[in-house]
């Protein structure tokens, strides 16, 4: 049984509970489970199903006593990391607004380059026939195309980020915690023991 | 059989605090000497939890005062008793319990508890 004392020491050191009173906690522990074991009385009868989860039994008896120390913030990775996961999105969903508004207005320049690089590439003469219309406005048809297709890319990755924003903004933000709150409160667990 | 140890757990949930409230009324008692006394009035703590968060819970609302002291040729131990708080608690607990009881009885009194066929 004393590695039963020894788990629930462990699991108060995890939790910040104060020595004095994780040692308290731990020496009536002890004594009780010696007392019911010079009984005769299993440790079943003392703790319940807590005996065969030190862990669950100790962070229970901690928090129904409210001698866990809370966590600073900046240490809680459950604060910390849905905050980092927010800012890397919003940032990507404002960088996606900004490239759909950049190609619906028609303001990137490095897409005409790449569709004017035929300009250089010099028909091959055809004896029968003049080179057609067609092949001398070959490069202006591309620019024709690209510009139909820029604006309506552009369009729908603007739509894309601003849908997203919303989104984020209704179920992920900071302002929706309300939200998240209610779909959390369907499914806390009591945990083990009456308290 | 499981399902009998959940739904006593669940019907005690409610009550074991004025259960324990209940048994210092003998004097003041530690851990084990309580679950003892329950046990002498026919109530064993076997099932998924234990009397230890639910005396950590009143010692923190105030209901229960502690001192250690030495307990029969062992080590000191915390004893809980009852404070006025916790002691206008349990008559306040007692007589909702025994309303809740009436109005149950009520409902499943004339039940038969004969096995259907």
């Amino acid at each position: 049984m004393s590695e039963f004392v020894e788990e629930c020491r462990r699991e108060w050191k995890r939790l910040r509970v104060a020595d004095s009173v994780a040692n308290e906690m731990a020496a009536d522990l002890a004594a009780d489970l010696a007392e019911a074991e010079a009984d005769g009385a299993s440790p079943e009868q003392v703790l319940g199903s807590g005996a065969f989860d030190p862990r669950s039994f100790a962070a229970s008896w901690a928090a129904a006593r409210g001698v866990i120390a809370p966590p600073p913030a900046s240490l809680d990775p459950r604060r910390r990391t849905p905050r980092l996961r927010g800012t890397i999105a919003v940032t990507a969903l404002i960088a996606t607004i900004l490239v759909g508004l950049a190609l619906f207005t028609g303001r990137s320049g490095s897409t005409q380059v790449a569709v004017a690089a035929p300009v250089n590439v010099q028909p091959v003469p055809v004896p029968q026939s003049p080179p057609s219309a067609g092949f001398r406005h070959f490069p202006l048809a591309l620019n024709q195309h690209a510009g139909v297709l820029l604006p309506a890319f552009g369009l729908l990755i603007l739509l894309v980020g601003v849908v997203g924003l919303i989104l984020w903004v209704i179920y992920w933000s900071p302002w929706a915690e309300p939200i998240r709150a209610v779909r959390r409160r369907s499914s806390i667990d009591d945990g083990p023991g009456y308290g | 059989m499981a399902t009998t140890e959940r739904r006593r757990t669940e019907l005690l949930r409610g009550v074991l605090d004025l259960c324990l409230l209940a048994v210092m009324q003998d004097g003041p008692a530690y851990g084990y000497e309580m679950t003892k006394r329950l046990r002498a009035r026919g109530l064993s703590i076997v099932g998924e939890g234990s009397i230890y968060p639910l005396l950590g819970r009143l010692e923190r609302d105030g209901l229960v005062e502690t001192h250690r002291a030495a307990s029969n040729g062992g080590p000191p131990r915390k004893y809980y008793e009852a404070s006025a708080e916790g002691r206008r608690r349990l008559a306040d607990g007692v007589s909702e319990w025994r309303a809740a009881r009436d109005a149950v009885d009520g409902v499943l009194g004339p039940v038969e508890t004969g096995v259907a066929s």
